[in-house]
């Protein structure tokens, strides 16, 4: 009950991030591209000496490129073992939800099919609860591709 | 109560890597009671820690082991090799239990019984017999003394090295920022910053470091078991143990190791009786010695067995297919002894269980220079044979080009680069059949791929000549890849890249340079294969294409010094150039005008290299000539006179490197002679042809004590007093502090600079110079000899 979660948008969708998955949010700054990647692997970015895989969700999902202009932020996470920046649209809040993680309902975009895990609500509206490891991991990689 | 059993644990495991030295060591002088006592207390605490812990496997058989001992301690009995086995056998299941629990898995389920059986077995008095000792290991030098530690984990210290490169990459950014304003006070503070910021990189680099030892420790448990199973007799030998390298480079290094020695136990050393036919020892001889050399880890595995059998090799490669007989008849030794790095060649007869499991020399190799090392073998048939590996100091330190193509930086480490050529080159012609485009370099024929079509980056329009540089996969199968450009050589922090990069297989891993912008580290064997680029050879042509190379490489030697610049690398410079190699003392280098000289001879000679000011009393200096310039440059240490190619395998031009030639299997780095003596300066070589200053005032004080040593040091002959006879060379420039100095004496034409004690400027015909002021004296004395040479 009383994790915390990161509320986020990606994609044009509300998801929610649990916080315990989460290192930093930071600003998006220079990509390098790496060439012979897929669409959302984005490039890397350098955060201080670490060196950032940056993973652009949107184009994971709706494979659509999130345009870099606007400095997008990026969720910072270490995932076995690696640091990942995790690019999504906004980030609106980070809180305790008082009804707990409720199972999926109602007809789920096949899209999200491999990264949904449940539904948080806040303030009265649903977020879905994503893991990070998700986007990152081959098997759900296969998946989407 | 966790935290108890993980101290436990780990205690256990690292004493028990630490006795299986001593156990074996033990058994070849039972008589040793250190050693007795060292094995008797492991078991001692084992027994004393796990009945506090409610461990009874662990005391049951610590218990047993600890019985036997302290019975040989006693001298009930004698610790003959089956009792010393009985010990092992228990000294490993108390590894694995330990293994079990520190990972959670559950406790191996076998009979301990059957162990603590053997051990009282072994008990018996009728198994006393001493064999002779199977494995003898040398003592290693230099015990160390005891010193304080504490354990750490590992992600703390990754944690502390992260936290320095951040403050490295800040600390340059704070230095391009104060490139603008120049301020002393706050450069000085800086600069102080910046010595403490590298001091501490360094430590912390160290925490990283092991001693080979670690590397070295399975290895007298597995001879001496090995040699009984096999009954063969090893005498097994093992140095430099306390050389250190990176943690993970041991981890990387502890396989290929472990399957060498087996070979060259299993294959190499002879059974006693066919030993003793050839005329050898019996106990066969093997030699594991570790060194730093530069910035590698050296490790020689030495034995004094049958050496490898070429022929056989060469039979086999022909039965197996991969080799013609025409290109094996065209083969060098050497080459046939390569052989053996093909996959599935192997000389031994039938697999055994030893060295037979299907992992070969070709896996070992790979796995060597995965890491960035090179392997090669010395063949003394029937005499023995020596392996060389050869592994950076780090995992993650690599010398790297730094390339460019399609508008990206990336880097490729530098063992991998046989050759790089702009295309515009001559001896490179291009041709494309089919699609597939065919690089011709002196009439060798490799596979061209461009880095841009392979990576599916954009080919922007060039003005110059693009570079191709010729790459050797691991796969061994050179190949040609065109770039932009070769940017620069540097020493790179390689880090691994993320599964999603690394999936792309072109990767090897990423770098962060001091500029901030993440860089990717190519892998020569992806790329060949994401070109799908034909992985056989044709042998003959390949050979043929070798053999040529041979020859070419084989006239167009040069003798070269190799030596360690005082910087640290390793580098060669062209015999020829150098007259001798001299030690001057320290006290003789010197600057000037921002240039370093030396005074040799009573001579003042340009550095070639900037150095000048040395922490030791005296420097080993190579003496350099290209026929009229000579100049002095000092070095660390000259380490030996080798061949190296007269044209450097892999060309450069930035710098005072020309390029990188491979001897020994290392990576040099070869001064250029052009670059070096275009950079001494030539005022330096009008001051070497100094002449004689003749001190008119021989009883002057003045003249005796301050400015005779001032002459001297600015490299002119200094005498006193003008000569009777009034011979005087024509260069010879007469100095005098006297106005009224008898003219006369000094022959006509003969100049000379006059020199007054007042301070400030002298009158319009006054042509005299004050005497303390340096600068216009010396510019007086260089104008009335250049008068002279006029």
């Amino acid at each position: 009950m009383n994790e915390l979660y990161l509320f986020a948008r990606v994609a044009g969708t509300p998801i929610a991030v649990r916080s315990t998955e989460i290192e930093a949010v930071v600003k998006v700054s220079d990509i390098s591209p790496v060439p012979g990647m897929p669409a959302h692997i984005a490039g890397l970015s350098a955060l201080r000496s670490r060196v950032l895989t940056m993973i652009d969700i949107g184009a994971l999902i709706h494979r659509r490129a999130t345009p870099l202009e606007g400095r997008p932020l990026a969720i910072v996470a270490d995932i076995s073992g690696h640091s990942y920046g995790l690019i999504v649209e906004s980030v609106s809040d980070i809180c305790t939800v008082s009804g707990g993680e409720l199972p999926l309902r109602g007809q789920l975009d096949a899209a999200w099919m491999p990264y949904a895990q449940a539904i948080v609500e806040n303030e009265g509206m649903p977020y879905l609860l994503v893991s990070l490891a998700g986007f990152i991991e081959p098997r759900q990689l296969m998946a989407a591709a | 109560m966790d935290d108890l059993l993980q101290e436990f644990i780990s205690e256990t495991q690292e004493t028990l890597e630490a006795l299986a030295v001593e156990v074996v060591a033990w058994e070849t002088d039972p008589d040793d009671r250190d050693r007795l006592d060292a094995i008797f207390r492991f078991f001692h605490t084992v027994k004393g820690s796990c009945g506090f812990l409610n461990l009874p496997r662990f005391e049951k058989l610590s218990h047993a082991a600890e019985d036997v001992l302290s019975d040989i301690r006693e001298g009930k009995r004698v610790a003959d090799p089956a009792t010393v086995s009985a010990v092992l056998a228990v000294m490993d299941r108390i590894g694995e239990l330990a293994e079990a629990v520190a990972s959670g898995a559950a406790l191996p389920n076998e009979n301990d019984d059957f162990l603590v059986q053997s051990l009282q077995q072994a008990r018996s008095p009728e198994t006393g017999e001493t064999a002779a000792a199977p494995a003898n290991t040398a003592r290693r030098e230099g015990q160390a003394s005891p010193l304080r530690t504490i354990r750490l984990p590992l992600t703390l210290i990754d944690q502390l090295m992260n936290g320095v490169s951040d403050m490295v990459l800040a600390r340059n950014e704070l230095s391009r920022k104060l490139r603008d304003r120049s301020d002393p006070d706050l450069d000085s503070a800086f600069e102080r910053l910046s010595t403490c910021v590298a001091d501490m990189r360094d430590a912390i680099s160290k925490t990283r470091m092991q001693r080979v030892d670690r590397l070295f420790a399975a290895i007298p448990r597995m001879v001496r078991d090995l040699g009984r199973d096999l009954g063969k007799v090893i005498d097994l030998e093992l140095e430099g143990g306390d050389v250190e390298m990176d943690r993970e480079m041991v981890e990387m290094v502890v396989d290929p190791l472990t399957h060498i020695v087996r070979n060259s136990i299993d294959h190499g050393i002879e059974t006693p009786e066919q030993r003793r036919k050839a005329g050898k020892p019996e106990a066969g001889h093997l030699r594991l010695t570790a060194r730093q050399s530069g910035n590698q880890i050296v490790i020689e595995i030495m034995d004094d067995g049958k050496g490898i059998d070429t022929s056989r090799l060469v039979a086999k490669a022909i039965s197996a297919g991969t080799l013609t007989s025409d290109a094996a008849a065209r083969m060098t030794d050497q080459e046939k002894v390569d052989l053996i790095f093909r996959a599935g060649l192997s000389t031994a007869d039938q697999i055994t269980a030893i060295s037979g499991r299907g992992v070969g020399m070709d896996v070992v190799r790979a796995n060597v220079e995965r890491i960035g090392g090179v392997i090669t073998l010395d063949n003394m048939p029937g005499q023995g044979l020596a392996i060389t590996l050869r592994v950076p100091l780090t995992l993650t330190i690599i010398p790297g080009l730094i390339i460019t193509a399609g508008g990206q930086h990336f880097a490729i480490p530098r063992a991998a680069i046989v050759e790089i050529l702009h295309d515009s080159n001559e001896t490179l012609s291009l041709a494309s059949v089919g699609g597939a485009c065919i690089a011709s370099i002196r009439g060798v024929r490799h596979s061209m791929i461009d880095l841009e079509d392979v990576l599916g980056l954009e080919k922007p329009a060039q003005a110059g000549p693009r570079t191709v540089m010729v790459v050797r996969s691991s796969t061994g199968i050179p190949f040609a890849m065109g770039v932009t450009a070769v940017e620069n050589h540097e020493e790179l922090v390689i880090r691994p890249a993320s599964p999603p990069i690394m999936a792309a297989g072109v990767y090897a891993g990423m770098t962060l340079p001091d500029n901030g912008q993440p860089m990717l580290l190519l892998d020569a064997g992806g790329l060949s294969n994401a070109a799908r680029l034909p992985n056989i050879i044709d042998d003959s042509a390949a050979r043929d294409v070798d053999d040529v190379v041979a020859t070419a490489a084989d006239v167009q030697t040069v003798g070269a010094l190799r030596f360690i610049e005082i910087s640290g690398e390793e580098r060669l410079l062209k015999l020829s150039l150098i007259e001798r190699v001299e030690d001057i003392e320290a006290s003789q280098f010197g600057v000037s005008g921002g240039r370093g000289f030396v005074r040799v001879e009573g001579r003042l000679l340009p550095v070639a290299n900037a150095h000048h000011r040395f922490d030791e009393t005296s420097i080993t200096s190579l003496r350099l000539r290209d026929g009229e310039i000579e100049a002095y440059y000092p070095v660390a240490r000259v380490i030996d006179i080798v061949q190296m190619p007269m044209v450097p395998d892999m060309i450069l031009s930035r710098g005072p490197i020309c390029g990188i030639a491979v001897v020994d299997g290392a990576h040099l780095e070869v001064v250029d002679p052009f670059a070096l003596f275009a950079a001494i300066p030539t005022e330096a070589i009008e001051e070497k042809g100094g002449g004689r200053c003749v001190l008119a005032d021989a009883d002057d004080i003045w003249a005796q004590e301050i400015l005779a040593p001032l002459l001297r040091q600015a490299g002119h002959d200094v005498v006193f007093g003008l000569p009777v006879d009034g011979a005087m060379r024509a260069d010879d420039i007469v100095l005098t502090t006297r106005a009224d100095t008898d003219v006369v004496a000094v022959p006509k034409g003969q100049p000379v600079v006059h020199l007054r004690s007042a301070r400030g400027p002298g009158s319009g015909k006054d042509k005299s110079i004050y005497r303390y002021d340096r600068d216009a004296l010396m510019a007086a004395i260089a104008a009335a000899r250049q008068g002279r040479a006029a």
